[in-house]
């Protein structure tokens, strides 16, 4: 039984299921004590194998055919009761009359009496092997994951660069509740504490009721003292994906600064909100112009009445200015107005400063420049600067 | 602990719980193996009543920790109970302690509060443990679990380490709205919950409302199948299913029908915009319970 179960941890991992030893152990140790009975050993082999119900479609079809049924239903009671004990070597070998097409196939061996199960059991072994190699090569190499979770996986590590439209419409969904958790995480940090820093002026008030004794403490509440928002997001092709999921976190948390602008661009300034999810801009946007940091840059100086002392400015693009003016001393003039400048590009970091891209130019005036090609770095990223 | 499986089965049954072999498998492993329970599944489906029934099978308590974000040690392990604490010292002072004998004193388990980890590890008795959405906590908070669920034994640094004498049996539950760490599903036994199908369903009514007629039972059940098929946003949980069944038979209902459905509908579905996907559909769903052609919603 042991080598069985051996050779089908060894196929479910041949078909991407991530199985520990210490996993495939318990399989061992279930085994043992549920019998082998073939559902019960099919429940008992699931519940220690597969973590992810996205995975179970992979496992069935396997354990079907590493553990084809014996005989007839009526029969199948009978035989069961006697074979049930731990770590049983008589184990169903599928060889059966009414096996089903699958199991007689992987029979293999031909019907032997059931006096040796110890002897028998590496040959089935080595014939399950052989075949779970056949299998694993007939089928598509690439794990097949379909689950809700796994696709939110696949989500996070997809690089923008390659979302397709209905990629960007799933991560609209996916954002909306990553951005639900941002907010809660930001609420927490405003929730009065239950320790920490002793306020000893209030502890002192309340200890008056109860006679001078301080039963009740009172604990200064965590207020990091909210800040501006203001957020230059890059609309044009190559990076709009970003700025837009980057837009959608950034909304839900809007409660949580003192004041929030956000800006899309392309080669001006246009202040935008989010509806349903979708970026509204507030003005003319001309999204197929082309980029012009430089200039965006010279309007927001104009509007540098918004920026304050308080303000974290995040900037969200590709740096290609197609050549035109960078006009870096303006960022570094937008440095002395706000706390932090904190730049997200969704470039991979090989790419920075190739090609028309001026990040380099600009870099110096940022606290911070970050690389977000995926959704899970962007969401540490905003994580990390708020 | 020794048990068969057929006395998970009986126990099920007599707990009144009606679930598919699956569930009895691995409530078996689980206190065989002494191993924790992970159960997944839709919410509604019957997940934290499984933590129930298992308390009701095994005669013991249930202690139940209930997780949300920003839960920490403080809430779920133990805390020094410093209001008895100073109290003990104000009355100490007037009978004039010496400053050991205090001090040992306000350190003892009389001013320990138990949080539910500590009370499952600490206890004489086998109990059971329901960690509750325990994807609604911190990743930090799961590592923490991660420690206390292999050794089950927790540090007090002021009492030393309180060691369980008997495991909790421990069930922990998950609605998938964030993926748990790995190094935690890996300890334990994993298990999905569905949604029962409809003939499930309908045993279920049977035992939870058995006044329904069973003509009515059946109609409600796959009815209610029906509607988990649509991709609704909040697909019934079977306590809405019940609570529907309870509510067709107050009204004296024989007959599922369309006008009747209507009414009654907001037992099921709670959200504005399900129920105005349901409408269009509801000569279908109809149907497709009632097994009779239907008449023009």
């Amino acid at each position: 039984m042991r080598e069985r179960i051996h050779v089908f941890v060894q196929a479910l991992r041949a078909r991407g299921m991530e199985i520990s030893v210490a996993e495939a152990l318990d399989a061992m140790r279930a085994v043992a004590a549920a019998g082998v009975e073939r559902e019960v050993l099919r429940e008992a082999l699931a519940a220690c194998l597969v973590k992810d119900e996205s995975d179970r479609p992979t496992f069935d079809p396997l354990f079907d055919e590493l553990f084809p049924a014996v005989g007839a239903a009526g029969e199948e009671g009978r035989r069961r009761r006697r074979t049930k004990g731990p770590g049983g070597g008589a184990v169903p070998t599928g060889t059966g009359r009414g096996a089903s097409g699958g199991g007689r196939a992987l029979a293999g061996p031909a019907p032997e009496p059931e006096t040796a199960p110890g002897r028998r059991a590496p040959r089935a072994g080595a014939t399950g092997s052989r075949r779970a190699e056949r299998l694993s090569a007939e089928r598509a190499p690439a794990p097949d994951r379909s689950g809700r979770m796994a696709r939110i996986r696949e989500l996070l590590a997809l690089p923008f660069r390659e979302f397709t439209s209905r990629d960007v419409e799933e991560a609209r969904d996916l954002v909306r509740e990553l951005g639900a958790r941002l907010r809660g995480r930001l609420a927490r940090r405003e929730r009065a504490a239950h320790r920490g820093r002793l306020d000893v002026r209030r502890t002192l008030r309340a200890a008056t009721s109860t006679g001078g004794i301080p039963l009740q403490l009172r604990f200064r509440a965590r207020r990091p003292g909210r800040p501006d928002l203001v957020a230059l997001c890059d609309l044009s092709g190559s990076v709009a994906a970003a700025s837009e999921l980057l837009l959608g976190l950034l909304v839900p948390a809007a409660g949580y600064f003192r004041r929030v602008h956000l800006f899309a661009y392309v080669d001006r300034l246009c202040p935008v909100s989010i509806e349903r999810g979708h970026v509204a801009p507030g003005g003319p946007l001309d999204l197929h112009a082309r980029s012009d940091f430089g200039r965006v840059l010279e309007e927001l100086f104009a509007e540098r009445a918004l920026l304050t002392r308080t303000t974290l400015l995040l900037v969200l693009g590709d740096a290609r200015n197609n050549r035109l003016p960078p006009r870096a001393p303006r960022l570094r003039a937008l440095r002395d107005r706000v706390a932090r400048i904190v730049w997200l590009v969704p470039e991979p970091r090989a790419r920075w400063d190739t090609g028309d891209s001026v990040l380099g130019l600009y870099a110096p005036a940022c606290a911070a420049v970050l690389e977000c090609t995926d959704l899970a770095a962007l969401v540490r990223a905003v994580r990390q600067v708020l | 602990m020794e048990v068969t499986l057929e006395q998970v089965r009986d126990g099920l049954r007599a707990a009144r719980y009606i679930t598919t072999g699956r569930v009895e498998t691995a409530l078996f492993l689980a206190l065989t193996l002494e191993k924790p329970l992970l159960a997944e599944g839709p919410a509604g489906a019957g997940k934290t009543e499984l933590g129930k029934v298992l308390a009701e099978m095994l005669h013991t308590e249930l202690i139940r920790l209930q997780c949300y974000e920003g839960l920490d040690e403080a809430r779920a392990l133990f805390e020094w109970n410093y209001q008895k604490q100073l109290l003990r010292i104000q009355a100490d002072r007037a009978e004039g302690r010496t400053w050991e004998e205090v001090s040992t004193h306000i350190f003892s388990r009389e001013f320990l509060l138990e949080r539910p980890l500590l009370r499952a590890i600490a206890s004489a008795r086998k109990q059971v443990l329901l960690i509750d959405e325990v994807d609604k906590a911190d990743p930090e908070f799961e590592a923490f679990l991660l420690e206390v669920l292999s050794d089950f034994q927790v540090s007090v640094p002021e009492l030393g380490t309180i060691r369980a004498r008997e495991r909790p049996v421990v069930v922990l539950t998950s609605n998938r709205t964030r993926e748990l760490s790995e190094a935690l599903v890996r300890r334990c036994l994993h298990l999905f919950i569905d949604f029962p199908g409809p003939e499930k369903e309908s045993e279920i009514i049977a035992l939870k409302v058995p006044d329904l007629d069973v003509h009515l039972r059946t109609q409600v059940s796959r009815f209610v199948a029906g509607l988990r098929k649509l991709e609704l946003r909040k697909a019934p949980s079977i306590a809405e299913t019940l609570d529907w069944a309870r509510g067709l038979c107050a009204l004296g209902v024989r007959e599922l029908d369309s006008a009747m459905v209507r009414q009654t509908l907001s037992l099921v579905l709670k959200h504005e915009e399900d129920l105005r996907k349901v409408e269009g559909k509801l000569g279908a769903l109809l149907a497709g319970a009632t097994g009779r052609a239907s008449a023009p919603a």
